[in-house]
């Protein structure tokens, strides 16, 4: 007997969905069941309910709202230079046309580096005493001393700092899919404007950005939730130091279950963080990405 | 000469869709959008704004080309030199001693083993799983398949942090802990609801005739999309074997809960280099180097598919 179409679908599905369960759903599940206990973090240790105590905890934690602040300000920071330099570089490769093409393909190479390499380099970039940015500055004649800014140690810039391997390894994944929109852009509409007497800003931002917005919008929600999960570039660079001032949520969340072995308090700050980048994320998806309505 | 070179350009676009499977098979068909050229209206004009413009393009690609370079000089430095104050941008001599000090290290090769194995086992189970999923979700256009391209984009929203523990102690208690398995299956978490979104996209382009003209034949519906449908996306497979294995061979998180000594990946050893050995710059950037540059050059090669795949899902919108 033949089956049916939708159960024939059903089973070339069900093995994916099948991993997805078993290796992401029911992890979540553990995750926020553990939020509600007090766990020993020895194996087999005693494990107590107590309701709703990780979260009052975390609430009441300030490195917990530090790093949610920090967090929220190092995502907006990551993304805002990203797209910014991106743009400037799709714009810069589409008004050069085909000979720009051998250097968009070289551009793409920090898009192959690892975080952890990316993170390394640029710490031994801006790192006190020897790192190459300071001494730069200082024989330009912009700095009086190679160390005067402490790129790595200054709690005040650090959080920006941090940022810059980030924003160095995915401005390329920005311009491209930039560029590939500015691509699509037809020709007879941006020469209309120009007959029109249009000039280059109010060619950008009149017609260039609002025919990019669906493109614009995916590549902001994909970036921002990956930059707000950052983790590797941070641990290696300042461990999320000085002074916490570096310390992410990711990082806070690390830290809580293996250094200081508090796996309940854990699971009740990576059960907030999840929602929240549920709803924020689902928030953009919604109002500006808008699937399906842009077409 | 503008002319000729206006007329050229086409031809250097990224295509968002792999030349093979969209541009034969959907030719005739309705309703595809006429591509869109705009080789009249963005391009630079006159000769002094170009000028400028490359002028502003070296002054960029010098920019984000150099900090690799430096990482690549710096590992040729003795190591002495690497933390020589101020800083030299290339070596005073040139040497391999790094190189010699980091693969030499115990650990360092069997990682490279590791990070390897545990990178393509993960690619392979992605695409086992992706594969007939997305060919599911887009052939088929059900209800539940719908529901589950949005469940699969919903994962991409959980931070690896979240649920890396749990699956960590669910691992160790099936007695995994610590095997290129359980950090592949851990990776594949990642790459899978990727790898589901591209090959979604790449089936999308597929008409449904071919596979139609197939059971005619006499096929079964397995028979169709494995001689027919698949060898048609064969360049979107090759895409997302890409994304998953550079996801696997650049990841660190997972890497680092889920490994200790027997399958810890080259990320988490570069990552220990800074405590176990103090400031040992000298090896660390020549074993970074040797990880990043089979990737960088694979890349270089692959560009156009790699290209393809950044900008399918966003430029589809």
């Amino acid at each position: 007997m033949r089956i049916t179409d939708r159960r024939f679908a059903l089973y070339l599905m069900a093995p994916a969905a099948l991993f997805l369960a078993v290796f992401v759903a029911y992890p979540l599940f553990r995750l926020i069941a553990d939020s509600f206990f007090k766990i020993s973090p020895i194996v087999g240790g005693p494990r107590d309910f107590v309701g709703l105590d990780n979260y009052v905890r975390a609430f009441a934690s300030e490195d917990f709202i530090g790093a949610g602040w920090r967090t929220l300000a190092y995502t907006v920071v990551v993304v805002t230079l990203e797209f910014a330099l991106g743009l400037g570089m799709a714009l810069l490769f589409t008004t050069l046309g085909r000979k720009s093409q051998i250097w968009r393909t070289v551009f793409l190479y920090p898009l192959m580096i690892a975080p952890i390499v990316a993170g390394l380099l640029w710490k031994f970039l801006m790192i006190d005493n020897f790192g190459l940015i300071g001494t730069l500055l200082y024989q330009a004649g912009i700095l009086s001393n190679p160390n005067q800014i402490g790129w790595l140690s200054d709690p005040d810039i650090v959080l920006f700092s941090v940022a810059i391997p980030d924003i160095w390894l995915t401005t390329s994944f920005m311009c491209l899919v930039l560029f590939a929109g500015l691509q699509n852009i037809p020709g007879d509409l941006i020469e209309a404007a120009r007959l029109d007497g249009a000039r280059a800003p109010a060619m950008l931002f009149r017609i260039i950005l609002p025919l990019l917005r669906p493109v614009i919008a995916v590549a902001l929600v994909v970036r921002g939730i990956d930059a707000a999960r950052a983790f590797d570039t941070i641990l290696i660079q300042t461990n999320g130091g000085p002074q916490s001032a570096s310390e992410t949520m990711s990082l806070l969340i690390y830290r809580t279950m293996i250094r200081f072995g508090d796996p309940g308090l854990a699971s009740a700050m990576g059960t907030i963080y999840l929602l929240a980048m549920l709803a924020i994320a689902l928030f953009a998806v919604a109002t500006i990405w808008r699937p399906g309505k842009d077409s | 000469m503008h002319v000729a070179e206006r007329v050229k350009h086409d031809g250097g676009k990224p295509a968002a869709v792999p030349a093979k499977p969209s541009a034969e098979a959907s030719a005739p068909g309705g309703g595809r959008r006429r591509r869109a050229v705009n080789r009249e209206g963005l391009e630079a004009g006159r000769r002094s704004t170009r000028i400028i413009l490359w002028i502003l393009l070296a002054v960029a690609m010098v920019l984000y080309g150099f900090p690799f370079l430096y990482l690549l000089f710096t590992s040729f430095k003795p190591p002495i030199d690497t933390i020589a104050v101020p800083p030299t941008i290339l070596p005073r001599e040139w040497t391999l001693e790094n190189y010699v000090n980091a693969l030499g290290r115990s650990g360092v090769p069997a990682s490279f083993i590791n990070s390897a194995q545990t990178a393509i086992i993960s690619t392979v189970l992605s695409l086992v799983l992706a594969v007939p999923a997305a060919y599911g979700i887009t052939r088929y256009k059900t209800p539940s398949g719908r529901a589950f391209i949005m469940a699969a984009l919903v994962t991409r929203m959980v931070p690896p942090v979240a649920i890396g523990i749990p699956l960590a102690s669910m691992m160790s208690s099936v007695g995994l802990a610590d095997t290129p398995i359980a950090l592949s299956i851990a990776h594949t978490t990642i790459s899978l609801p990727l790898s589901i979104w591209l090959m979604a996209s790449f089936f999308e382009a597929v008409p449904k005739d071919l596979e139609e003209a197939a059971t005619v034949d006499g096929c079964s519906r397995l028979g169709a999309l494995w001689r027919v449908v698949i060898p048609v996306v064969s360049g979107g497979i090759a895409v997302t074997a890409i994304f998953a294995f550079l996801a696997s061979w650049n990841e660190f998180l997972f890497a680092l809960l889920m490994t200790a000594i027997r399958s810890q990946t080259t990320p988490v050893v570069i990552a220990n280099f800074q405590t176990q050995f103090g400031l040992d710059w000298g090896s660390m950037t020549a074993l970074a180097a040797v990880y990043s540059i089979p990737v960088i050059l694979l890349t270089l090669l692959l560009q156009r598919k790699i290209v393809a795949g950044m900008t399918l899902g966003a430029v589809k919108g």
